[in-house]
């Protein structure tokens, strides 16, 4: 994940350098080209560059196998045919067919999404790769009783583009006009990437469920990667067929989808500037191997195959972590030697347990989350049978009970992942059941997974981040012209998050919040899984066995941690736990649950002391403490 | 109105034969499917190799066009070559391509295949030439039976041949699937491959096992597709495959029984849709079909929908 | 990031380098080019086209060349994408030593690429590229060894009515340009004729079912089935299966069925009594040609349509160049005009080949076959009258 912030904090004349660089290149470069057949091919790498970073959007950054992308691109080729030739007779000029192709291939796109957003992966990609083939066989049959597409044949002689008064015929022009907008495509890609939407998309490609439950609503999310993807890929087909000066049914078949597919992999999916690589390289080497036929296209099938195999991340990675200048953990920016994360834990220990501010939470009568007979029966099991209970506000209850007792599932329930088959959960006096999770987190409850699901290939901030998607509302426009709501939002998040992360000590900070999540250490992944509840700024925490695999000297401390989690930042906590003696410790109130059966409620000693627990969970020891 | 149900009968009889190929291929996919939850795209290609090596023993054993064996042998040889060549190419795919990828993200297993797909297609146009094969079939088939007619359908020798061979093959699938310990190791790998494993099965075993099966009966088709329709050239592949898995997908992916009635049904659709609408459209029934029911009930016709453990 | 700029920079200043620049010396070579869809689903016309080509390479090469210069004979794939033939049209143009270009066969491509060509008056013979507008649009470097699709359209209807009589037509094509162009001027010279009982259905090329559709075809009781498709094995089925059906119509199948091997043996019988229509007169028939024959079917396998008109085109291109060569320099527009000058060039095709002035050939017959046995008898000539 690209550290947008420490290159401007480390590089911020080098990005100017950069940018310089790639402008004069782009400038001169058209002129160097010693004829036209290296000015097309230059022309047409910067179409084929505007595709793949289309198709990173969707593939790379949302994870969708969009196989009807290169139909959006015949979309938007035909519209700009049917728009600026005689064939209907519309001639319109350019400044307006180029948004119009774009925003109407961008519609259908979201047509198509529509319907199979609910879809797993695969059906996505049979569905659109359907959609694909009926684009095709419509282009093709569409020329009688009406001609509309031109059949077999296409559709040519357009109107030449004219913008302000330029024409833009001659090779060179179209190379420059052709990658303004390529590159228009890489900024808005960079910027779009750095923002609550590109994390938004990351997270929904990790874990989309996890996701979903930190608070993005995946629904829609996926589907702007497929309207965004759709709507680059028109104007991209506009581009491509006044390039051209025709459309032909055959130049948004499957070989075309193949290779953008290539490109983009080849370069890294999601990584911006390896995708551009990709393209570029994928585009001139067919030129090379002209002359081979079909080797040409074994070696497309050999490259899918060994970089599937070899290196799914890409030439470049789907890490930019790996290219920059790595920082040693072990010297501060002085180039000082730290201490050791452990050493300098033991050193502050007494004030990590304690600080955060005077205990003043402690639980209230008010109640803040009811469930009323709640049921959840997957077809002749019932995994939670007429559960009912009340929280209350600023409550530490604890769930207990054997596995299969149904305590996930009660979570579950009431974070929105499953509606119940019958009852009702109401959280502040509404009624919350059937919310989907995203809409639960919105409302103000967080969880965490027994079984920890992070964004493993995202860094620690951004995980933390992405839990703060529900409470921001910057758009693409605003995200894509850095807009005044944008970056105060950026910035807010950015707090917001490190704020979080700074409760558990130095373990998630400084140099941790660049490293991808998959590299923390046990404890650290379960406090991160912790952290990123904490940062949707919830009012009811549900933590699903959070020591879980904990040493003793790490669980006391957790322990501590959700104790003040309440007293001190005045938190709802429901708890699922195994370890007794955490539950003994921080419990306001104790539930058992058996076979989705709640078998006892109260204080943990009367809980503790319970016949049916003791037979069911306890074991007969615990009856001598009663 | 006359003129629709003039052809009908016989619309049943085309659209049969060719659900009966799209079920053989379809079978294939949801195997693969069922068990390693991937789309094996290269499927395609694997057909078009066992029609290939069809045709080659066919050619091999007829000399001037006229066979030198008796005829049942010479088909059975065909069928069962085609089964061999398909299944060792379908299991060098899985070892080499796929294997590797068994825990990757989806989307990785499904571009390797791809990857195979475009590979195997363009491999066997480099040594083998785009040139069409064709099946000299007429000595196979005795005389008084080159045509048969029930009614107002015709059947010829060959389709009636294709239809029993298929429904055969299914039932001896569906035979093992049910009655057999090492069915009973396939379904229990398609329903948790962990699971399966901690319970003593050699997964790996299993896996390679369902890529041979699957692949024999792509490879199969091939050659029975090869015989029916006398022909087959390297591009056969690609569309076959779209319509195999279009069947696979509707039946329910992942349900064997779910494959034969995908499969069965769209050959009846295409041809229903040739009869009612200008033949051009009849692929595009058939994907608008795939989209309706994906949308309205994405597991299939016969799949299940399996809620997801979180 | 700073890495991925230098890469992508150096590889463009390698890449400005690596263009050619020669000059028009004959003595510095010459290439020849061949465009075409050699990979794709019409990969086997084409590579028909390419190999016959070579075959008339491989001859003149034997000989000494051109000026003692050996010729080089270029592939260009275009995978049937207009966009690919354009870079194929942009590469061969780019190279100075390319004097000539046999191709590109297909209409749609044909048409994408022809301001390429002819903005550089790079000579281009077509083999099989049949819209008629392809040489109505003034350009002069364009020109075609194969009948315009107008005249062939006009002459098969006048088949149908005149030598078989028939009064019901259906007509089955495929959805490809040659196809779709030819189907749509039958029907109208039909038309024309007073014929107008017509069923028109499209088959998909390479489905190797057509049942269904044909199924239709019999319903609809024809006299005569036209069975428009690209390839001979296609329409092997097409006979095969309608005999199958029982469908009592006479089978009319184009050019590329008038194949020995791929369509009368393929269909094992079925074919006896069908006709074909060719641009050109029977090529194992024609004496000029057993050469040719002989070499190519020794090399390549058997001929069937494609093959011959690409062997013609790169004849009459390399004795083009070679006049044009004669004075030690060659130019594309020296080649440009040698090639309009050519008249009634004797090649293997069976008759003399001239061109017009709009680069068509000139005199556009079409001859008809019946199968009989075997073999394919002529059994007429249609010149548009």
């Amino acid at each position: 994940m690209e550290a947008y912030l420490t290159k401007i904090r480390s590089g911020h004349l080098n990005r100017k350098i950069r940018l310089a660089a790639i402008g004069m290149v782009l400038l001169i470069a058209p002129i160097l080209m010693p004829n036209n057949y290296w000015l097309r091919i230059y022309t047409m790498t910067g179409l084929w560059v505007m595709l793949s970073l289309g198709l990173n959007i969707v593939a790379g950054f949302a994870g969708l196998l969009d196989l009807a992308y290169v139909a959006f691109f015949g979309i938007g080729g035909y519209i700009f045919a049917l728009l600026s030739s005689a064939q209907l007779n519309i001639h319109l000029p350019f400044l307006l067919v180029l948004p119009l192709s774009a925003i109407i291939t961008m519609g259908i796109g979201i047509v198509l999404g529509s319907t199979s957003m609910r879809l797993k992966g695969d059906y996505l990609a049979i569905v659109t790769l359907a959609f694909a083939q009926i684009f095709k066989l419509l282009l093709l049959n569409l020329d009688t009783p009406i001609n509309i597409t031109g059949g077999v044949n296409g559709l040519f002689a357009f109107d030449p583009i004219s913008l302000f008064g330029l024409k833009i015929i001659s090779f060179e022009a179209y190379a420059y006009l052709i990658w303004f907008f390529a590159a228009l495509v890489a900024v808005g890609s960079f910027r779009i990437k750095n923002s609550r939407f590109g994390r938004g998309w990351e997270a929904i490609r990790e874990d989309e469920l996890a996701a979903e439950a930190m608070g993005v609503n995946t629904t829609w999310m996926k589907l702007t990667a497929f309207a965004g993807g759709a709507l680059i890929a028109g104007a991209t087909g506009a581009l491509f067929a006044s390039f051209q000066d025709s459309v032909f049914p055959n130049n948004f078949d499957f070989p075309q989808l193949v290779i953008v597919y290539c490109m983009v992999i080849l370069g890294g999916l999601g990584n911006i500037t390896g995708v551009i690589l990709g393209a570029i390289f994928l585009s001139i080497l067919p030129e090379f191997l002209r002359e081979y036929g079909a080797y040409r296209m074994m070696s497309y099938g050999l490259i899918l195959i060994a970089l599937m195999a070899l290196r799914p991340q890409g030439i470049m990675g789907q890490v930019e972590f790996l290219l920059k200048k790595k920082k040693r953990p072990d010297k501060d920016d002085s180039g000082r030697l730290k201490d050791s994360t452990a050493l300098y834990y033991e050193k502050h220990r007494s004030e990590i347990l304690s600080s955060g501010g005077p205990e003043i939470f402690s639980k209230s009568n008010a109640v803040i989350l009811e469930l009323d007979g709640v049921t959840q029966d997957f077809g002749g099991i019932k995994a939670v049978d007429n559960l009912s209970f009340k929280l209350h506000e600023r409550e530490i209850l604890s769930i207990i009970g054997p596995n299969g007792a149904g305590k996930t599932t009660v979570f579950n329930l009431i974070s929105g992942i499953y509606a119940p088959s019958e009852g009702s959960v109401y959280f502040e006096g509404a009624e919350i059941t059937g919310f989907k999770p995203h809409q639960v987190v919105n409302a103000g409850i967080a969880r965490t997974f027994q079984n920890l699901r992070l964004f493993n290939k995202m860094n620690v901030l951004d995980n933390a981040k992405v839990a703060q998607f529900c409470r921001t509302k910057a758009g693409p426009l605003s995200i894509l012209f850095h807009l005044p709501l944008h970056r105060r939002e950026e910035k807010e998040t950015d707090q917001k998050a490190k704020e979080i992360l700074n409760l558990f000590g130095t373990r998630l900070t400084g140099y941790r919040y660049d490293q991808q999540a998959l590299f923390l250490s046990y404890a650290n992944r379960r406090r991160m899984e912790i952290a990123r509840a904490l940062a949707t700024n919830a009012k009811i925490l549900l933590l699903d066995e959070p020591s879980a695999g904990m040493n003793p000297q790490e669980t006391i401390e957790i322990t501590g941690f959700i104790k003040r989690l309440r007293d001190v930042f005045g938190y709802t906590i429901l708890l699922i736990e195994h370890k007794l003696n955490v539950v003994k410790t921080i419990s306001d109130r104790v539930i058992a649950l058996d076979y989705g059966i709640k078998i006892a409620e109260g204080s943990y000693e009367q809980v503790a002391c319970n016949a049916q627990v003791i037979e069911a969970y306890l074991g007969r020891r615990r009856q001598s403490a009663c | 109105m006359d003129i629709y149900l003039q052809q009908l009968p016989q619309q049943l009889v085309n659209g049969l034969t060719l659900g009966g190929v799209y079920a053989l291929i379809a079978i294939g996919y949801t195997m693969v499917y069922g068990i390693l939850g991937m789309l094996n795209f290269a499927h395609g290609e694997i057909y078009m190799i066992g029609g290939f090596t069809g045709w080659w023993v066919l050619y091999l054993l007829t000399k001037s066009n006229e066979v030198i064996m008796h005829a049942a042998l010479v088909i059975s040889l065909m069928i069962i070559a085609a089964m061999a060549v398909s299944a060792l190419v379908g299991m060098l795919a899985e070892r080499v391509a796929y294997r590797p990828l068994r825990n990757a993200p989806r989307i990785n297993l499904l571009l390797s295949a791809l990857g195979v797909s475009i590979f195997l297609q363009n491999l066997v146009l480099n040594y083998q030439g785009a040139k069409v094969r064709s099946f000299h079939i007429s000595s196979l088939i005795p005389e008084s039976l080159r045509v048969i007619q029930i009614g107002p359908a015709v059947f010829s020798f060959m389709r009636a041949l294709v239809i029993v061979i298929t429904f055969l093959l299914m039932g001896l699938l569906a035979l093992m699937i049910k009655k057999t310990k090492v069915g009973k190791a396939m379904r229990a790998t398609a329903q948790d491959i962990e699971a399966a494993a901690f319970m003593g099965v050699d997964v790996d075993r299993i896996v390679v096992l369902v890529f041979l099966i699957g692949s024999a009966l792509g490879g199969a088709a091939g050659t029975l597709v090869g015989l029916l329709f006398t022909q087959v050239d390297y591009y056969v592949g690609f569309q076959a495959g779209l319509k195999g898995f279009t069947a696979a997908v509707l039946g329910g992916i992942g349900n064997i029984y779910g494959a034969m009635l995908g499969g069965i049904l769209l050959g009846l659709a295409e041809s229903l849709a040739v009869t009612f609408l200008p033949s051009a459209y009849k692929d595009v029934v058939a994907f608008v079909i795939l989209i309706t029911v994906l949308i309205v009930r994405p597991w299939g016709l016969m799949g299940e929908k399996i809620p997801e453990k979180v | 990031m700073k890495k991925g700029i230098l890469i992508a920079f150096s590889i463009f200043t390698v890449l400005c380098f690596v263009g050619p620049g020669y000059s028009a010396d004959v003595k510095k070579g010459i290439h020849v080019g061949d465009a075409g869809a050699f990979t794709g689903d019409a990969a086997a016309p084409c590579m028909e086209i390419f190999n016959s080509a070579q075959v008339a390479v491989d001859e003149w090469n034997a000989k000494g060349g051109i000026q003692g210069v050996k010729i080089e004979h270029i592939m260009g794939d275009d995978a049937m994408d207009p966009a690919q033939g354009m870079n194929v049209a942009h590469k061969f143009v780019a190279d100075e030593l390319m004097y000539g270009v046999i191709g590109p066969p297909m209409s749609h491509v044909a048409q994408a690429t022809l301001k390429i060509y002819g903005d550089a008056n790079l000579a281009t013979i077509t083999t099989a590229a049949s819209k008629p507008e392809l040489t109505e649009q003034g350009y002069k470097h364009f020109f075609r060894v194969n009948a315009r699709n107008d005249a062939h359209g006009w002459n098969c209807a006048l088949f149908m009515q005149k030598q078989l009589k028939v009064k019901r037509v259906a007509v089955l094509n495929e959805k490809v340009a040659y196809c779709e162009n030819m189907a749509t001027q039958t029907i109208a010279g039909l038309k024309k004729l007073g014929i107008t009982d017509i069923l028109q259905e499209t088959i998909v090329g390479g489905a190797k079912d057509y049942s269904a559709v044909l199924t239709k075809v019999k319903a609809f009781k024809p006299d005569v089935l036209f069975f428009i498709a690209t390839t001979a094995p296609d329409q092997a089925i097409g006979v095969r299966q309608t005999k199958e059906l029982g469908i009592d119509a006479i089978f009319f199948g184009t050019e590329g069925a008038r194949d020995k091997k791929d369509f009368i043996q393929a269909s094992e019988g079925a074919a006896e009594g069908a006709y074909v229509y060719h641009f050109g007169p029977d090529i194992y028939a024609i004496p000029a040609a057993a050469g040719y024959v002989k070499e190519y079917e020794s090399k390549y396998g058997v001929l069937s349509g494609f093959g011959p008109p690409a062997y013609e085109a790169m004849n009459i291109l390399l004795t083009a160049i070679d006049q044009a060569a004669k004075d030690g320099d060659i130019s594309r527009k020296e080649v440009v005009e040698n090639l309009h000058k050519i008249k009634n060039y004797e090649g293997i095709l069976g008759f003399p080949v001239t061109f017009d002035q709009k680069g068509d050939l000139l005199g556009s017959a079409t001859y008809f076959f019946k199968v009989v046995g075997n073999d394919f008898q002529q059994i007429t000539v249609m010149t548009g009258k």
